[in-house]
């Protein structure tokens, strides 16, 4: 080919609409990462066996190494960096940091976005329904026992909490979570 | 990385057909991807064209149909796993596709994709050749329908000619009292491919302590997928028994070696397979109790 096939695309991306012009070969991990700057999103395998590049489609867990980056158009993505920040971290978030549950962090954003996806259709999830939605992610470094913790307790906590992160968390109040959209 | 391509997602078959017939053996369909970009990756695959079919409308759908269970090549694992009906009238695929990869494979693996791949491990196929599915195949040529086990010509390899699309699969719904068994080993308990698979459905009369039917299938062993004949004949009609289950799982393994030779897996392998059918037989058995 003389010149590459390029595509344009038109997605909302962590709820923002964006039109943006990609290689028809291109996947949408790279798109991410190479084009749109946002590197929360890993490939740890590029094949979709430990999870890392893990993003929201619609709500959808799924393997960004693996998405064709065509298949987005006219879909939601939503990617770590739509998810909370340092001045106002998600729930999960910051379940994760108080439970000790990130070392190095590669595979974080991954586990966040499925957590995230768990919450949503499933706000008081039990350890088993915790793992099974962990089942697709790789963890070399914690054992994966504080991470299920975390996201266990984030589950018991209330939406409320989120808006207002300087207040202690109180894991004894079930307040009914209020899905998040 | 993947290879420079053109892509194409056409909105109706009819467009599907037309971009295949003209692009020649040059374009591959796509649908979910989570076999086929790995393909592309590896650059096992070159072709010039991807045609995206998970916007045709005829591929979605699980439906009911004058007795039989109909699905859209583009269903996903996903939606195969969560369906009411499905479990109703066909559970044996939904158990299947529940343990395929994980979360994030199942929300874009489709069953077409699942079959067309052709994987000797593929985990739709065993449980679908339990349940006597047919294909559909369109294409500019016309229709045509194909026994899915006439579908598979070898590892990797299926009949489909490169302008063709499989666009559903049916099969007759599942009678009640009949359990459903499938299990499988892998390495891990997910996102890995499984090493060995049984898929099996059993009736048993009412009333009756007796085996009415019994469909028999394993993955993962064979180089196509086939039906274990044999340990049908021997069980069909008969009362459960241990023993009877033992020598029946003996008729399993035989049917696989014939097709395989003796290897250096077979000492692991045939113990195993005839304790996993009997498990899945067991599981199946437990459904209808």
């Amino acid at each position: 080919m003389e010149s590459i096939a390029q595509r344009v695309i038109r997605f909302v991306l962590n709820g923002k609409g964006l039109q943006v012009e990609v290689p028809s070969h291109w996947t949408l991990l790279r798109l991410l990462r190479e084009k749109l700057g946002l590197t929360g999103t890993k490939e740890g395998c590029g094949i979709g066996e430990c999870g890392a590049c893990t993003v929201l489609l619609d709500g959808m867990p799924v393997h960004a190494c693996l998405l064709m980056a065509a298949k987005v158009e006219g879909r939601e993505v939503q990617t770590v960096e739509g998810l909370g920040s340092r001045s106002s971290l998600h729930p999960l978030q910051r379940s994760l940091i108080e439970h000790g549950a990130v070392q190095c962090g590669f595979c974080i954003p991954g586990i966040l976005m499925s957590s995230k996806a768990l919450l949503d259709r499933n706000p008081h999830p039990g350890r088993n329904e915790v793992k099974e939605a962990i089942s697709g992610h790789l963890c070399r470094c914690t054992g994966y026992h504080q991470i299920v913790e975390a996201i266990e307790a984030a589950g018991r906590e209330s939406k409320f909490e989120a808006r207002n992160p300087k207040s202690e968390t109180n894991t004894n109040v079930q307040i009914s979570n209020v899905s998040n959209k | 990385m993947i290879p420079e391509l053109d892509y194409r997602t056409p909105e109706t078959l009819e467009e599907a057909c037309n971009l295949l017939w003209e692009s020649g053996a040059r374009a591959k369909v796509i649908a979910g991807g989570t076999d086929l970009v790995i393909r592309l990756r590896n650059k096992e695959l070159k072709p010039s064209w991807l045609v995206d079919i998970t916007r045709v409308p005829e591929l979605q759908g699980i439906e009911e149909k004058d007795g039989l269970m109909v699905i859209g090549a583009g269903v996903t694992h996903a939606e195969l796993a969560s369906s009411a009906v499905l479990k109703r009238h066909g559970k044996i695929l939904s158990d299947a596709a529940s343990e395929i990869g994980s979360p994030q494979i199942r929300n874009l693996g489709t069953i077409g994709g699942n079959i067309v791949n052709a994987s000797p491990a593929a985990d739709t196929v065993p449980a679908l050749m339990a349940l006597d599915a047919v294909g559909e195949v369109v294409s500019r040529e016309g229709e045509r329908r194909v026994r899915l086990g006439d579908l598979f010509k070898g590892p990797y390899e299926t009949a489909l000619k490169p302008h063709e699309i499989l666009t559903r699969i049916s099969f007759q719904k599942l009678p009640p009292d009949t359990g459903c068994g499938f299990v499988r080993l892998a390495r891990r308990e997910a996102t890995a491919i499984a090493r060995m698979s049984v898929a099996l459905t059993v009736r048993i009369g009412r009333g009756k302590n007796r085996i009415e039917d019994i469909r028999i299938s394993v993955g993962a062993m064979t180089p196509t997928p086939h039906r274990i004949s044999e340990a049908e004949a021997m069980l069909k009609g008969k009362s459960p028994d241990r023993g009877l289950f033992k020598e029946a799982s003996q008729k399993v393994s035989e049917s696989i070696l014939r097709r395989t030779g003796l290897r250096a897996s077979s000492s692991y392998k045939v113990p195993v397979v005839e304790a996993l059918f009997i498990r899945s037989l067991e599981k199946a058995l437990g459904e209808v109790a």
